[in-house]
């Protein structure tokens, strides 16, 4: 912890920059998911979108992060409609990685961070002392400086996951959005990622992820959603909410919940049908 | 499916009928009519005898051809958009035949057997490259890669026949594809090819089916896949040979034809064979006649009007 | 735990393989990349000792040396006629068509995130070569044909897209819709050359297969001009289709705005191919192969956008050359030349087990 206290920038933006939603529809085409929702991220936290195959939680998130234009209502960025806000400006305040990442043959860790630069430059600066700084702290927060020079294809997946995350970083947003940023790593990878993931709470930044898999929701979230059938049918602190009803609610499973020993964070045990 | 196949071979009749009612020559569906009740004037029964007929019978005999090879290539790779056109099997026929007329070979019935072993070379590349690793699953990259392989026998069979004009001429016309000025000797040259790939189908059709499973299962089944496909292979060589030395190059057809016989009987391969049969005979005779009433007084090949059938199919 | 302020002046990060130019006390930084540099300088020689080459062969034979004393306006009379008068015009044709179909290549892969997405593979090639023919045989004013090429050029892209319905650029369907309708163009090309008089159909024939023989002045010049457009555009789309390499989403995260930038970049790769059809018909090849190349020796650092110009260029001006002195005296044209190239190198790429459709 004390290598990444080091490296944090100063907060470049008032902390506060609020996302919610007010009576919200989105979907895909004439398959609508979400049916007006009202919903408010809360700041400085990590936030765990949790429910099960296709209840809408990657949905939410790609129209929270304006990839989808909602079919109703409006995603609301300090109170203003995202889609009024210009698009660059909207991109310095939120940040959002994607599922699917698949960068071009022979790009470098480096040379994927610096994308996340492009927000905040004119097209007569393409690499000031700012994003050299910037780059730098995303690069070292990650903890890539020593690998910056390597290309990707030629990274394991935990180590690339953190490029991407890095880039998001250097974007220097206070709003991350991130969907399902473990999936397909193993159980090391995935540690690697959260654990950087929680980093970003001591720089002030808000969090939001969509999570497939509970136990890791409550380990690593502050915060978490839980959406079923496109609505939100519980949200609070891990140790508030998950119960054994709701997760028989989301998954149809019975369980039991028990603290974890070590850190007291809610565990799921004898699950079964 | 016994009164699907009565409505399909009755469609075909009426086609067929059409075909000789209306088309090359001057002769009004009226008198073409009479001459079929045996009466008619001398005029009408050579252009129904010589001219619409061998055309009809052509057109029947390749269109059956073609459906039925696009339909067992479908099945062997596996693919949908498989098709003898698409997939560079015509077009290696075509540059055989080019490649035998430049070396002066200039009877019928020489160009079917080069030509089948012109569609046997093509067939054989396409189907290997299906088996590669990664290019099997992807439906696109093989018709692409077919595509591709088309393209290169095209642009090489230009390059021969700019080696000599009067060869060029004589090409040309064919190898648009057309089913208009050829007689009824050279359909007599393709009997025999036709006779062995109707056996072979015979022989092999319950195999494919189960080879449509999967190799595992076709060998859990007791087949042995390998001989299967190579026979397969032979069969398309054999059909897409004679159709190519019958009426040039002809595109789409190995296509749609299947993909109307599924859609009336269902995927599995015994059940639509037969109707590929009756449904590529009724597309082919049907786009030669329709293109030789709606552009009249030309007869142009048959190739143009074909595109346009694939057109709902994308 | 204590947050520490960021400390304020630290070493720069050095950023390897480019040079960064700046001025202004750092208020303007400029990267320009060290290897496209020597890449486009390259291929700058290349073209001109192609073109040089070809300028210089021919029913006159002439050295290099003679070729740039007759552009130079000196050397015997005979020599600047045949330079000057009868080969520079062939070459600057194949110059301008190889950048601007490879340009439009280059443009098209990128915002389709696909390979195989060129002009000449989804078809838009043969669409304007039908529609140019048309014109060609039919009305047979100067500047109807390319026209007429353009207009065929957004036919069929029109065509593909609401053919291909929802999905647009992304997946394969509109490949394969695009494949279909350029068999169809294809066929509708033979069907205006079999309707017409047989010795216009001569005249037209090489060109529908792709050849420099039949350009006209007109189309040319028209050529050069949305080739200067193309590549200023171009570069200002680069910032954006850079973004899209990386995936779908992430110019939109980066406050790009998709929609606009996929609408230029295929708005200019359509036109960009219907002028070039204009001038020396579907050479699709060099679409595929000018970025290819161009990739390669950029190892990807970057969209290569003027790498990919120059690489159609000389892949243009080289296949003309080969064509030319292959058969001689017997002229075999630029569209065959490379097709029989070029598509030994796609079913390669095709039939690699290790295919990355991915640009």
């Amino acid at each position: 912890m004390k290598a990444l206290a080091t490296v944090i920038t100063q907060p470049a933006h008032p902390p506060s920059t609020a996302l919610s939603t007010h009576a919200l529809s989105a979907g895909h085409g004439k398959h609508r998911v979400i049916e007006s929702l009202d919903f408010a991220l809360p700041e400085n936290q990590v936030t765990a979108i949790v429910g099960p195959n296709g209840c809408g939680k990657s949905t939410l998130l790609n129209t929270l992060g304006r990839i989808l234009a909602p079919q109703g209502g409006h995603v609301l960025l300090d109170g203003i409609d995202i889609h009024h806000l210009p698009s660059k400006q909207v991109a310095q305040k939120l940040a959002l990685l994607p599922q699917e990442t698949t960068a071009p043959e022979g790009m470098t860790v480096l040379d994927l961070v610096r994308f996340g630069r492009q927000p905040h430059q004119p097209w007569y600066s393409q690499w000031s002392a700012e994003d050299q700084r910037i780059v730098k702290a995303a690069l070292k927060a990650a903890n890539l400086l020593d690998m910056q020079n390597r290309e990707l294809d030629k990274l394991s997946g935990g180590q690339r996951q953190r490029a991407w995350i890095a880039m998001a970083i250097a974007q220097d947003t206070p709003l991350l959005l991130l969907d399902e940023p473990t999936s397909a790593l193993d159980l090391g990878h995935q540690i690697e990622v959260f654990e950087l993931i929680r980093s970003l709470i001591t720089q002030g930044k808000t969090v939001a992820m969509v999570v497939h898999d509970l136990l890791n929701a409550a380990r690593y979230a502050d915060h978490i959603v839980a959406m079923h059938e496109g609505a939100i049918i519980a949200q609070g602190s891990p140790k508030e909410i998950l119960t054994p009803e709701l997760v028989y609610e989301l998954y149809q499973v019975r369980c039991d919940v028990i603290n974890d020993p070590v850190n007291g964070a809610p565990l799921l045990v004898n699950i079964r049908r | 499916m016994p009164i699907l196949l009565l409505g399909c071979a009755a469609l075909l009749l009426l086609t067929s009928l059409a075909s000789l009612l209306m088309g090359a020559g001057d002769t009004t569906p009226w008198q073409a009519l009479s001459v079929l009740l045996g009466a008619g004037t001398e005029d009408a029964r050579f252009v129904l005898f010589e001219l619409r007929l061998p055309r009809t019978l052509v057109g029947l005999v390749t269109g059956m051809a073609l459906g039925c090879a696009g339909a067992l290539m479908q099945t062997l790779a596996r693919n949908p958009l498989a098709e003898p056109g698409l997939l560079g099997v015509s077009a290696g026929s075509a540059f055989a035949v080019t490649l035998a007329l430049l070396l002066g070979a200039s009877s019928a019935s020489l160009s079917v057997y080069v030509a089948q072993a012109g569609a046997l070379a093509g067939c054989l590349i396409v189907l290997s490259a299906a088996r590669l690793k990664g290019v099997g699953n992807d439906p696109i990259r093989l018709v692409l890669a077919g595509a591709t392989l088309s393209s290169l026998l095209l642009a090489l069979t230009s390059l021969l026949l700019m080696f000599d004009q009067r060869t060029a001429d004589e090409i040309r016309f064919w190898i648009t594809g057309s089913v208009a000025g050829r007689d009824l000797a050279s359909l007599r040259h393709l009997l025999p090819s036709l006779l062995v790939a109707t056996a072979l189908t015979l022989l092999i059709i319950r195999p494919l089916a189960a080879l449509a499973l999967g190799e595992t299962m076709a060998t859990n089944l007791g087949h042995k896949p390998g001989r299967i496909r190579l026979t397969a292979v032979l069969i398309v060589a054999l059909l897409v040979g004679a159709a190519t030395a019958m009426a040039g190059p002809i595109m789409f057809v190995g296509l749609v034809v299947p993909f109307i016989a599924r859609a009336l009987a269902g995927a599995d391969i015994r059940r639509y064979l037969a109707l590929c049969l009756f449904i590529g005979p009724i597309i082919l005779i049907g786009a030669d006649t329709l293109s030789r009433i709606l552009v009249y007084p030309l007869n142009y090949p048959l190739a143009y009007s074909l595109p346009l059938l694939a057109l709902p199919y994308y | 735990m204590q947050i520490l302020p960021f400390q304020q002046p630290r070493q720069p990060l050095p950023l390897a393989g480019y040079w960064r130019l700046k001025a202004f006390n750092q208020r303007i930084t400029l990267l320009v990349s060290q290897r496209a540099t020597w890449v486009n300088m390259g291929l700058v020689l290349a073209v001109l000792a192609a073109s040089t080459m070809s300028l210089g062969m021919g029913s006159v034979q002439l050295s290099p040396a003679e070729v740039w004393l007759a552009l130079a306006g000196e050397g015997p009379a005979m020599h600047q006629l045949v330079v000057k008068e009868l080969r520079l015009m062939r070459v600057l044709a194949g110059i301008g068509t190889g950048a601007a179909f490879a340009l439009a290549g280059c443009l098209m892969q990128t915002l389709a995130r696909n390979r195989l997405a060129t002009p000449g593979i989804i078809g838009i090639d043969n669409a304007a070569t039908a529609f140019a023919v048309a014109s060609v045989v039919g009305v047979g004013s100067a500047l109807a044909p390319p026209a007429m090429s353009l207009v065929g050029a957004i036919t069929a892209t029109a065509l593909i897209f609401a053919l291909a319905g929802s999905s647009g650029t992304q997946g394969y369907r509109f490949i394969v819709v695009g494949l279909g309708i350029g068999a169809i163009a294809g066929a509708g090309t033979q069907l205006i050359l079999s309707w017409v008089a047989i010795d216009d159909a001569n005249a037209a024939f090489p060109w529908t297969i792709g050849s420099l023989n039949a350009r006209s002045p007109d189309a040319f010049k028209l050529l050069c001009a949305g080739l200067a457009l193309g590549v200023f555009f171009a570069y200002r789309l680069a910032k954006g289709l850079n973004a899209l390499r990386l995936s779908e989403t992430v110019p939109t995260t980066l406050g790009f705005n998709i929609k606009r930038l996929r609408a230029a970049s295929l708005v200019l790769a359509v036109f960009l191919t219907g002028l070039a059809v204009a001038v020396a018909g579907p050479v699709g090849m060099v679409a595929l192969l000018g970025p290819e190349i161009a990739r390669a020796l950029c190892r990807h650092r970057g969209l290569p956008i003027l790498a990919s110009a120059l690489a159609g260029a000389l892949l243009m001006v080289l296949a003309d050359l080969l064509g030319r002195i292959m058969l001689a005296p017997l002229e075999i044209p630029v569209g065959i030349v490379t097709a029989v190239v070029g598509s030994p190198y796609l079913l390669w790429m095709l039939l690699n087990p290790n295919f990355r459709s991915q640009p």
